[in-house]
């Protein structure tokens, strides 16, 4: 019997797709039910950052930089507020630095709690999604408290912090830690263990370490694959040198190394990882006045500087160039969800059409920061 | 044959985990509860005693609301907004420091310093505001701020304040006067365009 060879179908998913993560459009091409080629379009959402950048000042761009990843948009202000003062080589005080890192740790949670549900919802499960949304709340409260905002920040300043810890702040988010560990063994019967959530995940989309560095995947998805590459040990920024963390990777515990159920529990052991870097931060957070760096001007030297932080989601990098004026030359940001999305074509080509959901879900993309 | 009994009993006992988890959720739904309803019961609002002392300014999140006795004109504010939606206009009073009844101006702020200036437009544009507070920093008489929180007792709070027209959420904090009436004001190269 010779093989009947039919054509393919063009089948779009998106942009309004609630499995893409925001407005992406994938243009997939099926043969039955395998998939032969997925083409990512981009561009939805597109608010033209960089080129806005040129037009606003140093202190200005930070509310911009919230916009791009908005789930974790602390880590954003982090990056640009390092790039900056860089650049103008200012150092801040301690206490700054530490507050940075806390408040960087406790988004990392619930960004990594956001990827988390929402990959459950991908692969069809529901409930895991609600219980950890809960968890993300209380993390947003606090934010709330610290800052006002629940989502977009604008906390981390070049040269310090919007505002210090109000008063208890510290028991408050110990309160959360000693309540949030134990949840995490609660997802892991909840979803990580689960036999179908395997079946669904493990061995599908496996991204070998080789292919993920020549695409420039960073991040969960890299460390997912294997690879031991995380900035905040390899390129140490901001004080993440003073703390004692493990660097989490996949080992294929459930099929192949590189599956998506790896990059899913890279994940969720970084929260661990987070919630440890947490509790050291605050045994050894100094006092002082977080504003006393803060420049009356931002004018940085003519000059320009490429910084790199990590990101949930992998390497984010500004580069900024500086004519001496209080506004940025030109300011390029590398986006981590990007390089993430790029990959996808590699690794889900032969693959079902339900399993392509699964390997976007695992990859944790946000539109966002893709677009810019 | 026996991979594929394992398989089934290995589905059936880690879905039976999981539903033990949301079963112990549903035995505390009283105490585990997290939903609000939300028209009838709201969450407390964040509070923190704060005057305006820089280090620990309003922290609230909200509306935008202007005490307009206070300005002095110094479009601080309109600089700082990275998405223009403060717009500010202002004229030359000619007497520093004194009342004009005829337009409501008042000439001195209630930190004592004299106005030189007249607002005669302040308009906030809450649709283009993206709620990142730089504009109520550099304030020096501290009437730009978002309600709520340490200002509860001269705003009450207001976050709910979508309207039906967009138009309605540009908010005119000048005082309202007649054109004729502000226009003796105006410096005399400005009379001759209006």
């Amino acid at each position: 019997m010779g093989v009947v060879h039919g054509d393919l179908m063009t089948l779009n998913i998106g942009p309004q797709h609630p499995s893409t993560h925001g407005v992406l459009r994938l243009k997939v091409k099926t043969d039955g039910e395998i998939i032969s080629e997925v083409e990512p379009i981009i561009g939805y959402l597109h608010r033209c950052f960089e080129k806005h950048c040129e037009n606003v000042t140093y202190d200005q761009v930070i509310p911009y930089t919230d916009r791009c990843d908005y789930i974790a948009a602390m880590n954003n202000n982090f990056g640009y507020a390092v790039a900056v003062e860089e650049l103008m080589e200012i150092k801040v005080p301690e206490r700054v630095e530490y507050i940075r890192v806390i408040v960087a740790e406790l988004n990392r949670i619930a960004s990594h709690l956001l990827a988390l549900g929402a990959f459950g919802l991908d692969v069809g499960a529901f409930t895991p999604f609600l219980y950890m949304f809960r968890d993300r709340e209380r993390i947003l409260d606090l934010f709330e408290v610290l800052c006002g905002a629940r989502l977009l920040y604008n906390y981390i300043w070049v040269g310090g912090i919007s505002h210090d810890f109000p008063p208890n702040f510290d028991s408050k988010i110990i309160e959360f830690l000693d309540y949030f560990e134990p949840k995490i063994d609660e997802y892991n019967n909840l979803l990580t263990f689960n036999k179908i959530f395997i079946e669904r995940t493990a061995d599908i989309g496996v991204l070998p370490p080789e292919i993920a560095i020549s695409y420039g995947v960073s991040g969960p998805n890299l460390r997912g694959s294997g690879v031991t590459w995380d900035l905040r040990r390899d390129d140490p920024y901001s004080i993440y040198d003073k703390f004692d963390f493990n660097i989490v990777i996949g080992e294929g515990e459930m099929g192949t190394v590189g599956d998506c159920w790896d990059r899913y529990f890279v994940r969720m052991i970084e929260m661990k990882e987070s919630v440890k870097i947490i509790r050291q931060a605050l045994k050894t957070l100094p006092s002082g006045d977080v504003h006393q760096a803060l420049p009356k001007k931002i004018r940085p030297p003519k000059g320009s500087i490429y910084k790199r932080t990590e990101s949930p989601r992998g390497d984010l990098a500004y580069y900024i160039v500086s004519d001496g004026s209080p506004i940025p030359y030109r300011l390029k940001m590398r986006s981590p969800a990007f390089t993430s999305l790029s990959v996808l074509e590699e690794i889900s080509s032969g693959w079902m059409m339900s399993d392509v959901l699964a390997i976007l879900g695992s990859l944790d993309i946000v539109l966002g920061e893709i677009d810019r | 044959m026996s991979k594929y009994f394992r398989n089934i009993f290995e589905t059936i006992s880690t879905m039976m985990t999981g539903m033990g988890i949301t079963w112990k959720h549903m035995m505390n739904i009283r105490k585990d509860n997290v939903t609000l309803q939300y028209p009838e019961e709201r969450w407390p609002r964040p509070e923190r005693d704060i005057g305006f002392d820089f280090s620990e300014y309003n922290i609230i999140r909200s509306r935008l609301q202007v005490d307009i006795d206070d300005c002095i004109g110094c479009m601080k504010c309109e600089r700082a907004c990275p998405v223009q939606c403060i717009k500010i206009v202002t004229t030359k009073s000619g007497a520093k420091g004194e009342d004009l009844p005829d337009i409501n101006h008042t000439g001195i702020t209630s930190s004592g310093t004299k106005k030189a200036l007249i607002v005669s437009r302040f308009d906030i544009d809450m649709t283009e505001c993206c709620y990142c507070n730089l504009c109520t920093y550099p304030c020096p008489e501290e009437c730009i701020f978002m309600t709520g929180g340490p200002n509860s007792h001269k705003h009450p709070i207001d976050y709910e304040f979508s309207q039906y027209d967009r138009n309605d959420l540009i908010y005119k904090f000048a005082k309202d006067v007649e054109e004729e009436k502000l226009s003796k004001y105006l410096p005399q190269k400005e009379k001759a365009e209006v």
